[in-house]
């Protein structure tokens, strides 16, 4: 009987032992990344609204450095390409390059929050505040400092888990799905950064 | 060549770089040229989702994991993303019409 009604669940299900064959802390961190980058799709749809709505908008060329945003894109686009790299070579087992490749990617995100934060700088000293900025659009200002301080906390708390995988790299505790999750997480950051990048600067 | 335990050369990783730096270039070029405003939004946009498409396939090996998995992450990001922006658009339009 009870044979009977697995082998009839299994053939309902038919989903096999791992739909999607990956192991449980992989897949947890991809349900991470989903609901993470909902959020940010609700921060960048609420911008569109806004954007939508507003009569006018600052002309970004005149408040953005915009070559200096894309030098912060093209550093942080550079440190996911070392970031793939630490995890293939994790997957080799070459310590050596996933500790050098680790520790670029550290000095990337670094550089890319000292940017962000030299960015940030400026347009406060420029009177840029969360409720007000002198261009007009108190909005502006808002969607500013919310969507690219959320973005650079997530930057932020990236460079954490990484100092943690190299830390435990140097200890000979590595394990290559660690560097993984550490890597997917780090893309994450870096494939919100290309919404933000074309939908807040660009468009 | 050297490859990792999947068989991705470490090339492809920096030939997804070089592609996504060049790709970002031609945007910022673009938004600086006197390029008609739809015509603009609409290759940004497809750039957009192309960068968005190399970084999850090669550099988060989505394109190497099982076809459930891409999609159940491609459909749940893209199609809630679409659905969240389409029903508030029209709101947003509303608003800039009633004001104007």
């Amino acid at each position: 009987m009870s044979e009977a009604v697995s082998r009839e669940a299994a053939s309902r299900w038919g989903g096999g032992v791992s739909p999607v064959g990956v192991s449980w802390n992989k897949l947890m961190m991809w349900l991470f990344i989903i609901t993470d980058g909902l959020l940010f799709a609700g921060f960048l749809a609420a911008y569109g609204f806004a954007r939508l709505a507003s009569a006018a908008w600052p002309d970004r060329l005149e408040v953005f450095h915009l070559w200096f945003i894309s030098a912060m894109t093209f550093v942080l686009i550079s440190s996911s390409a070392t970031m793939a790299t630490a995890v293939g070579a994790a997957r080799r087992k070459e310590g050596q390059l996933v500790s050098q490749m680790i520790f670029a990617t550290l000095v990337g995100g670094t550089i890319f929050l000292a940017m962000q934060a030299y960015e940030w700088t400026i347009l406060i000293g420029e009177g840029a505040r969360l409720h007000s900025n002198p261009w007009g659009v108190p909005q502006f200002a808002n969607y500013f400092f919310i969507i690219t301080g959320f973005h650079g906390t997530h930057v932020l708390t990236g460079i954490v888990i990484l100092a943690v995988v190299a830390a435990r790299a140097l200890r000979g505790r590595l394990s290559a799905e660690g560097v993984e999750l550490a890597g997917l997480y780090w893309h994450f950051v870096d494939l919100v950064w290309v919404f933000i990048f074309t939908l807040f600067y660009l468009i | 060549m050297a490859k990792d335990a999947t068989g991705v050369p470490y090339s492809v990783y920096w030939r997804t770089w070089a592609f996504l730096l060049m790709l970002t270039l031609v945007m910022v070029i673009l938004d600086q040229a006197a390029v008609p405003r739809p015509v603009l939004v609409l290759v940004l946009l497809t750039a957009m989702l192309v960068k968005a498409a190399l970084i999850a396939g090669t550099f988060m090996h989505l394109s190497q994991e099982k076809l459930s998995l891409a999609l159940a992450v491609v459909t749940a990001l893209l199609l809630t993303g679409a659905v969240l922006f389409l029903l508030i658009a029209p709101d947003g339009l509303r608003l800039f019409q009633m004001k104007n």
